[in-house]
């Protein structure tokens, strides 16, 4: 199997998590919250894939959540590409498991951020920017983000990692 | 390591350089993104979908003889009462139609009716839609009115290949007309989404309420289209008005909350309403070279 093609077939086996995290947040539609597990689904990935593979990847990914809701084109996706560029770059940050977790967690709040302000951009007459309910929204949100980055980073990380073994990409201390 | 860092610089540089062509690209170029990898999801969501279908049928399946039977009967009855309605309907779509010639009324608009199964809803703060599965393949239009029965479910807002997404009554996207049960001066009021609606029961406002409306007195007054924007037919419920109606800040109108008339969050199917022929807006906003069809 062409190495070119892992981050094709590596989105493939991550899309039914993120199909999964959909149909969770369908689950809880009457509660109004948006569940997101985007950008915890980059970081096994950008531990093991070449900078272009994990940028393709990334950008992948965004465009999937970006592409049923109505959030400004690219904000998450380009977010979690400039993301990918640094964790291919710092692979130390990502090393070991604890070191995943953090990164996990951070990632996946930052990027709920982005959608999150992004699509309350359009709202701003009925919620301002800088106001309490928007506030206890987002914190809402990124609350839930970081909950589900850490529930399932490792069965999401050992199902990925199971894909690249399969595809034949190289372990993490041999990626560059 | 030194090629790694380098190799990471060049990798900003051509993010920005990308941020900034993204930024400049024409919008179809977005649009085109954004429908490819949406149409990348659809057979994921048609297989949810379906699995939905197969595990409601094993649930009927599951059903004693003796609860379908008394079913069928229950439906029987009510398909002769439909009937006798129907008979007298027919009748006065004849009278109208002639009197509508005799006035020469303008004709309302027609629908063909497509109905869809939903596949996944979508809530956060800033949206509550639907996906269906019926998509530009059967004819939905961005635009269609989306109804279940007698009651407004929403708008097609966009629509891919197979699937549609719908905005339903309470999210922030959606506008309507309106009027109210009990006002006899037939006053238009505004229906409208809210944003940034979390862990409680979503909402739509109803804006433009006039001083001078009492709703009826012992009973929750109904919310219903106009027809007058010539997107949904008239007459359907929109929702309740919720009791506490409040004056703006100026004092010369009236707010309120709509409770939508059915359960959004849980609905299974829902009608397509498609117009038969292109509305004023759709001809409005046609590019020239778009095929005759829309002329």
């Amino acid at each position: 199997m062409s190495l070119s093609w892992a981050w094709l077939f590596l989105l493939l086996a991550t899309f039914p998590w993120l199909l999964g995290v959909d149909l969770l947040s369908d689950a809880m539609a009457a509660s109004g919250v948006c569940l997101f597990i985007s950008g915890a689904a980059i970081i096994a990935p950008c531990r093991r894939l070449r900078r272009w593979q994990a940028v393709l990847f990334s950008g992948c990914v965004g465009f999937l959540f970006e592409s049923l809701r109505p959030i400004p084109d690219g904000s998450v996706a380009l977010l979690l590409v400039f993301v990918a560029i640094y964790l291919t770059s710092h692979r130390d940050a990502i090393r070991d498991l604890p070191k995943m977790f953090a990164a996990a967690v951070v990632v996946n709040a930052l990027a709920c951020s982005a959608w999150f302000i992004a699509a309350g951009l359009a709202h701003t007459k009925e919620v301002p920017l800088v106001s309490l309910h928007f506030l206890g929204q987002w914190l809402l949100h990124l609350l839930l983000a970081t909950i589900l980055a850490v529930l399932l980073l490792v069965p999401l990380t050992l199902v990925q990692n199971f894909a690249m073994d399969r595809i034949g990409v190289p372990q993490p201390d041999e990626a560059v | 390591m030194d090629n790694n860092r380098q190799g990471a610089k060049a990798s900003y540089v051509a993010l920005v350089f990308f941020i900034g062509l993204w930024l400049i690209l024409p919008s179809a170029v977005r649009r085109f993104n954004r429908e490819a990898f949406a149409e990348f999801q659809a057979p994921a969501l048609h297989l949810v979908g379906k699995g939905r279908d197969l595990a409601r049928y094993w649930e009927l399946k599951s059903r004693s003889p003796e609860e379908l039977a008394a079913a069928s009967r229950d439906l029987a009855r009510i398909n002769a009462a439909l009937e006798l309605k129907l008979h007298s309907l027919d009748d006065a779509r004849k009278e109208n139609i002639r009197l509508r010639e005799m006035l020469r009324y303008p004709q309302s608009t027609e629908f063909v009716t497509v109905v869809a199964r939903v596949s996944i809803r979508e809530t956060s703060s800033w949206w509550q839609r639907i996906v269906i599965r019926k998509g530009r393949s059967d004819g939905v239009r961005p635009g269609c009115p989306v109804v279940f029965g007698d009651r407004v479910i929403g708008r097609v807002s966009t629509v891919h290949l197979t699937t549609s997404e719908v905005d339903l009554v309470t999210s922030p996207g959606f506008r309507c007309t309106a009027f109210l049960e009990g006002d006899e001066q037939y006053h238009v009021v505004h229906v409208s989404g809210r944003a940034g609606l979390s862990l409680s029961a979503p909402r739509a406002l109803v804006s433009i309420i006039p001083l001078e409306y009492n709703p009826p007195a012992g009973q929750i007054a109904k919310v219903m289209t106009t027809g007058l924007g010539g997107v949904f037919p008239s007459g359907l419920t929109l929702g309740t008005l919720e009791a506490g109606v409040q004056s703006t800040a100026e004092k010369h109108m009236q707010t309120g909350a709509l409770t939508p008339a059915k359960e959004l969050n849980f609905i299974q199917e829902v009608s397509v309403l498609i117009p038969k022929y292109p509305t004023a807006g759709e001809i409005l906003l046609t590019p020239a070279d778009k095929p005759e069809e829309f002329r």
